[in-house]
């Protein structure tokens, strides 16, 4: 009998809680004084908070809690890395295991959903305008900040659903699109505007900067890199990472024809490549990367998700050549110490080792009426902790707009 | 919290910002503390009890009933009232009344005679009380003349209400014991004697533990233990059975009850309210968590009123009366029948264990699928359901009547969470 997991595109990675075993796992909660979990939010969700409102059933007031603090509150409760997050910092870890804030959180957003709550509304215009360039993480929190305070915001992104690296950067077996457009439909509440499928280039930019009081650009890390001096890497059947996810999500998962899949790099980006390849029928999936499993980037759930599918990890090795005529066929690999090579068959090779920002807004830093931050400011970090950047810009941003 | 919904309520012509009061205990019993109290949210106190004399009270004084991982079903102690004298219990319900002008004042008190009724009426309504509650209530008074003891008696509530009425212009609550048959009986003592309204429950007469090392209840003081009260979550219940009972009766119906007895969610808030009372008083579920609960009560109940289209408290005091009825007057024509979905069945058998061992024998159990198949022996108890440990594995299904009987419309139980 196989022990590989079967898991059809899209469908769930993990399960939800029923309010039963929510209710069980809320009365675990120590319900702590100054919750240690509450300051290890980086965006401040404040979870201390909110799962008090679930232990004592009122569910709405929970939902409130997290809306209120974390505008992709449903997003998050997915794919926080909650286990060095609140998880981490639990008080409940000094007993047995920390409470599963994250499960908590998903829970109160189903609620949301399903109650079809309506937490936050547009507040009264203070006469002033901004553009936000990127529908992504950092711009969502940004955009929804800023209509808070009753700001006219346009989000502005060049494809054709909001959600940046949300949408097409992640699987949507860890994150959904009904739990994404949840988020964005928060967002939509407070009043702002979205101009989708709206590339703004540098010509652009400075259009927007005439006609609006501020504009935030957010575009985050969007072009993938490549290694750069590897032969082949110009071959049919090579792509990068982002460019495969999106062309997965968009499709549906259903891409034909991948074949036998090489993924290179050991992030939580390559663990999402790699199971999509897995989910979209590829004949075999391998993934490869220079860091050892003590030192590469990924979280050890991605890891463990991925192992469970099925797929094969080679870590410790590096891409030394890409053979093939017109098409890829084969992947070159080498040890990072000593002398042991690989040779992996291959007709698709997807590279994960990293993003960087679009060329057009390369070492573009704050100025004036422009306000630059998310992974564009700080390298490329977690979801929560752009809602968390994207929270102080909005507030440099007023402070700028005197609001 | 919705701008809408006003949570606030006149009870006894004094206007309380909300109806979650802090119920006379060491919960309010100094400055210090009430003063935080109001900073949270709380509408009000009544104060602890304040007696003539400071208590001497016994170390330790409290035990919980433990159910398999919940602390505190039920909480007991041996406490009585006030530690303080009633002149220092003046001074601070001044200070507290002066720095929380909006805030409800109400004063417990409690005398051993005439005498001490009415100084103890006169001088907290001189220290700028809201109004009085009277304690006939407390089961472990250290003085027969005191407490529950007093509450039992009807003669001695009418007697000891009306001196209070002769020496106060407040509003006069009587609170009373649920150690009793029949609350209406000194209920009606305290109205012929002029109370304006009754509050209840008090503490239960209990023995929570045996420690079977030492031979006697617990907490164990000095090797000795006594039978006292009992409250928390598991006297909900027996509260809101008390509540009925007194708004049911038709002399006692116009009388305005503050509810207490377990209440900890704003859930528990609403059922007190759905059965006529009109004020709510916590104790327990307070020196389990803190003041901050009342953070989720209020904000709870608003929650539930804008979902259901209240707008105040009073639109829905009382609604659930009608609907509590003499057993005698059940429609007994028809019997749910249970279903089990067997996609979310994992097979434990328990339902079946209970049907049989504690039921009809109408479940058969396939010991080699591990599935388990309702018979028409199925009376309809819904034990099963209430047994099996997965969320929305057994459900009510269809109605059925009984031989000779009319079909129609049966209203089911809403499965609000389970
Ligand atoms: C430790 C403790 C002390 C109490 N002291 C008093 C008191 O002094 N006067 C009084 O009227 N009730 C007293 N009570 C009873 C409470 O006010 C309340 O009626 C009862 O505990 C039920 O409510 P609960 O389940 O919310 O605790 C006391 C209860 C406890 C637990
Ligand atoms: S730290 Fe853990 S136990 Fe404490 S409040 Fe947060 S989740 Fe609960
Ligand atoms: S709760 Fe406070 S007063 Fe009571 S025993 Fe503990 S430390 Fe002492
Ligand atoms: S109790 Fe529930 S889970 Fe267990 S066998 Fe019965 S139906 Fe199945």
């Amino acid at each position: 009998m196989t022990k590989v997991r079967q898991l059809p595109y899209g469908e769930p990675a993990e399960k939800g809680l029923n309010v039963r075993l929510v209710m069980e796992e809320a009365s675990r909660c120590l319900l702590c004084e100054d919750a240690p979990c509450s300051h290890d939010c980086p965006a401040g969700t404040d979870p201390g908070r909110f799962i008090r409102s679930i232990r004592f059933r009122n569910f709405t007031g929970a939902c409130k809690t997290i809306r209120h603090n974390n505008i992709l509150g449903a997003s998050c409760a997915e794919i926080c890395p909650q286990e060095r997050l609140c998880e981490k910092a639990c008080s409940r870890c000094g007993i047995d295991k920390p409470i599963q804030i994250g499960k908590l959180q998903a829970f109160a957003m189903e609620q949301e959903r399903l109650l079809g709550l309506k937490i936050l509304e547009a507040a009264p215009s203070c006469g002033k305008k901004v553009a936000c360039i990127g529908a992504g993480p950092s711009g969502l929190a940004v955009a929804a900040e800023l209509a808070k305070l009753g700001v006219s915001v346009t989000v502005y992104d060049e494809n054709e659903k909001a959600g940046g690296m949300l949408r097409y950067g992640i699987t949507p077996s860890r994150l959904s699109d009904e739990i994404i457009d949840q988020d964005i439909k928060a967002v939509e509440s407070l009043g702002v505007k979205f101009e989708l499928s709206r590339r703004i280039d540098k010509n652009e930019l400075d259009k927007l900067v005439a006609q609006y009081d501020a504009v935030y650009v957010g575009v985050g890390l969007s072009a993938s890199k490549m290694i750069p001096n590897l032969k082949g890497t110009d071959l049919k059947g090579v792509e990068t990472a982002l460019a495969f996810l999106k062309r997965a999500r968009i499709a549906g998962g259903k891409i034909e024809d991948l074949g036998r899949v090489v993924i290179i790099g050991g992030g939580d980006v390559a663990m999402d490549c790699a199971s999509t390849a897995k989910q979209c029928g590829a004949k075999s999936v391998y993934v490869a990367f220079i860091e050892t499993l003590e030192t590469m980037p990924a979280s050890k759930r991605e890891l463990d998700y991925i192992v469970d599918l099925g797929v094969p990890v080679i870590p410790a090795f590096k891409p030394v050549q890409l053979n093939g005529e017109d098409h890829v066929t084969s992947v070159e690999l080498a040890a990072m110490e000593g002398n042991s090579k690989i040779t992996l068959d291959a007709d698709t090779v997807i590279f994960a080792v990293g993003q960087k920002v679009q060329d057009d807004y390369k070492g573009m830093t704050s100025d004036g009426k422009i306000f630059v931050g998310g992974d564009l400011a700080n390298g490329g970090k977690t979801v929560v902790e752009a809602v968390a950047s994207g929270k102080d810009i909005a507030g440099e941003i007023a402070k700028f707009l005197h609001i | 919290m919705s701008k809408k919904i006003d949570l606030s309520i006149d009870f006894l012509g004094v206007h309380c910002e909300n109806p979650f009061f802090l119920s006379s205990s060491p919960v309010c019993h100094n400055y210090e503390m009430i003063a935080k109290c109001f900073d949270i949210g709380w509408g009000g106190v009544f104060y602890k009890t304040v007696g003539i004399l400071g208590m001497n009270e016994c170390s330790p004084r409290f035990d919980i009933v433990r159910k398999e991982g919940t602390p505190f079903v039920g909480f007991k102690n041996m406490e009585q009232i006030s530690e303080h004298t009633w002149q220092e219990n003046a001074e601070i319900i001044k200070k507290l009344k002066h720095d929380y002008p909006t805030k409800v004042m109400g004063v417990s008190i409690m005398g051993a005679n005439d005498e001490e009724w009415a100084l103890l009426a006169r001088e907290m309504t001189k220290a700028g009380a809201d109004m009085l509650e009277l304690n006939f209530s407390c089961p472990q008074m250290t003085s027969h003349a005191m407490g529950s003891d007093v509450g039992m008696n009807p003669e001695l509530v009418e007697r000891y209400t009306r001196v209070v009425k002769q020496n106060t212009h407040l509003p006069v609550i009587a609170k009373m014991t649920p150690n009793i048959t029949h609350i209406e009986d000194p209920s009606k003592g305290a109205l012929r004697g002029g109370a304006d309204a009754v509050s209840t429950i008090n503490t239960i007469k209990s023995i929570c533990n045996i420690d079977i090392e030492n031979l006697t209840g617990k907490p164990v003081v000095n090797g000795k233990s006594s039978i006292s009260g009992y409250s928390g979550a598991a006297v909900k219940p027996i509260a809101l059975r008390f509540i009925a009972q007194l708004k049911q009766d038709p002399e006692l119906a116009n009388l305005p009850v503050s509810g207490i007895g377990g209440i900890e969610t704003w859930q528990d808030a609403v059922e007190f309210l759905l059965l006529g009372a009109e004020n709510l008083q916590v104790t327990t579920s307070v020196m389990q968590y803190g003041y901050r609960i009342v953070e989720d009560m209020k904000d709870g109940l608003a929650n539930f009123m804008e979902a259901h289209g209240y707008t105040s408290l009073r639109d829905f005091i009382g609604k659930a009366l009608p609907n509590v009825i003499p057993c005698e007057n059940l429609d007994r024509s028809f019997q749910i029948i249970p279903k089990i979905d067997l996609d979310k069945c994992v097979g434990c058998g328990r339902c079946a264990i209970s049907c049989f061992d504690g039921g009809h024998q109408a479940i058969d159990f396939d010991t080699k699928t591990r599935k388990p198949t309702i018979t028409d022996k199925c009376v309809g108890c819904h034990l099963c359901l209430n047994v099996c440990p997965v969320f929305d594995c057994i459900t009510p299904g269809e109605i059925k009547f009984k031989k000779g009987c009319e079909p129609h419309d049966v209203k089911r139980q809403h499965c609000y969470y389970a």
